[in-house]
């Protein structure tokens, strides 16, 4: 198993010298990084990840090894960060301000926990639809709004219904995700491995 | 820190000095005159030596601003390779000071330079400010609102110009944030009631939040999805172009700040970056900021947002959401 010898070598020079390895080496299986300065092993370990491999880190002395090895899904070309996720798409279709029947007060607050708490399916999240009242948690002074902010902010796709925005003449008001039509909405649910209906 | 233990020479017309962190001294003149005095040198952070003196020199004037002052005298401070490099490299550099300096309306009276294996160029600054109006880190009042004008990002976007990675799109943006200087954001916020000031550099933007409810009767609370930030910068973080500060910015501040699980790794990242000649962090009263993040964007400062508020609990801490 090859050595990449990066000690005395400060931050960004290790992970050049990874990258380099990488891409003239796409063939290595495993190797392994050593440095001397904890930052520039955990940046050894994060530009690893995001090349597809798994890496694991060990301190020994005053020096740090990083053992890389290839994850078996991502061997040939090294994926990009969208590309590392989880295959699985799932999508949750919102179709109304508050969540269940039975009382609206309830349902607002079950809303608000259920789109905090979303963040918890992980990366499978692919998609958040939001359509008829449902438009009204996207809009300025919403309480469910940080949440969707936060899981757009994390890579996670938000489309709201212009049509349904029109109708509640909430279009300005609008202050995440992309507005959209029914030709998109269809596609997204056609595109998703599960839909989940709220 | 070198100076701990050691007597530190003062007397009662000191209104800012050495007893707890700051942007900036302030030295009391006369009832309607104090003077402000800071100094900041050093080594390049872009490859164009005409811009890294713009930097070096808006990154020296912007803790005069940040004391809500108005900067009217500089000295140069250089170290130059005088073996290795050209002339016309430190001319170039010189230059861009200058422009820097005639844009903030100051004067340059003089300034030092010694010979150096390494390249660093810096200023001397003094400002005028009334000394009423000085703007500490402290005065922080509950229900303030944080405004921040400039995005983040810039010490992971530097460690990836160092490493030859960033496009020539991104280094431009930076360049030209990093060279603006926080003179219009100073002016605009004279008009309002800003409690508390200070300009996001080397400590990244929580480190300098910590500084101000350190030992303090308050606590912050920043969403972090609000914080404007490059978002080029996410993208380099995942790389694993973090430059070694960011990680000691953070293990320094990190037992003084709750941050929730559900803010993304890299975000967590850019809140600790280190920045070159950053955004200020005003802290003004609730009713005025919505008003003040308007001027500020009519400015020119488009990036501008609120990003957090000052609460009663929890005491001496940050609370990122």
């Amino acid at each position: 198993m090859e050595t990449l010898n990066c000690r005395g070598l400060a931050c960004p020079q290790p992970v050049l010298r990874t990258k380099h390895f990488v891409e003239s080496n796409p063939q290595a299986p495993k190797f392994t990084v050593v440095v001397d300065n904890a930052a520039s092993a955990q940046n050894v370990v994060r530009f690893l990840e995001s090349r597809g491999f798994s890496a694991s880190l060990h301190q020994e002395g005053t020096d740090f090894e990083i053992k890389a090895v290839k994850s078996d899904e991502s061997r040939g070309e090294a994926p990009g960060k969208e590309e590392a996720k989880s295959s699985e798409k799932m999508l949750v279709l919102v179709t109304k301000s508050t969540m269940g029947s039975g009382d609206d007060v309830l349902g607002e607050g079950l809303m608000f926990n259920f789109l905090n708490t979303l963040d918890e399916m992980g990366e499978v999240l692919w998609r958040l639809v939001f359509l008829n009242s449902g438009v009204k948690l996207t809009i300025e002074g919403a309480r469910t709004l940080p949440a969707i902010q936060q899981l757009e902010a994390q890579g996670v796709s938000v489309l709201v219904c212009g049509t349904c925005l029109t109708h509640f003449n909430l279009l300005e008001q609008k202050r995440v995700g992309e507005t959209t039509n029914m030709l998109d909405i269809v596609t997204s649910l056609q595109l998703a491995d599960k839909v989940i209906s709220v | 820190m070198g100076l701990c233990g050691l007597e530190i020479p003062t007397d009662s017309s000191v209104i800012v000095g050495m007893d707890r962190p700051d942007d900036a001294g302030v030295y009391k003149i006369s009832d309607d005159l104090a003077i402000i005095q800071t100094v900041d040198f050093f080594t390049p952070i872009v490859d164009d030596p005409y811009w890294f003196g713009q930097i070096a020199a808006a990154n020296a004037l912007s803790d005069v601003y940040a004391m809500g002052g108005v900067p009217k005298t500089a000295m140069n401070l250089v170290a130059f390779p005088l073996k290795q490099m050209d002339m016309s490299v430190l001319r170039q550099i010189l230059q861009g000071g200058l422009d820097k300096m005639k844009e903030a309306g100051v004067v340059l009276l003089g300034g030092h330079s010694v010979e150096d294996n390494e390249l660093k160029y810096g200023l001397s600054v003094t400002g005028f400010i009334h000394p009423d109006r000085v703007l500490t880190k402290k005065d922080l009042k509950v229900g303030d609102r944080l405004i921040l004008t400039k995005p983040l990002g810039t010490g992971i976007i530097n460690t990836a110009i160092k490493g030859g990675l960033a496009s020539a799109e991104i280094i431009e943006t930076v360049t030209h944030l990093m060279a603006a200087l926080n003179r219009d954001a100073a002016k605009v916020m004279h008009d309002y009631p800003v409690h508390a000031c200070t300009d996001i550099t080397g400590f990244g933007l929580l480190g300098h939040l910590a500084e101000m409810v350190m030992d303090s009767e308050f606590g912050v609370e920043i969403q972090a999805n609000r914080v404007p930030l490059l978002p080029e910068a996410l993208e380099y973080a995942a790389m694993g172009l973090v430059p070694a500060g960011l990680y000691k910015n953070r293990e320094f501040r990190q037992a003084m700040v709750d941050i929730s699980p559900s803010v993304d790794t890299f975000i967590q990242d850019i809140l600790f970056d280190p920045q070159t000649s950053g955004g200020l962090l005003i802290c003004v009263a609730r009713e005025s900021a919505d008003d003040l993040v308007d001027r500020l964007k009519e400015k020119g400062m488009d990036k501008t947002a609120i990003i957090g508020e000052v609460l009663s609990e929890p005491k001496g801490r940050i609370v990122v959401t």
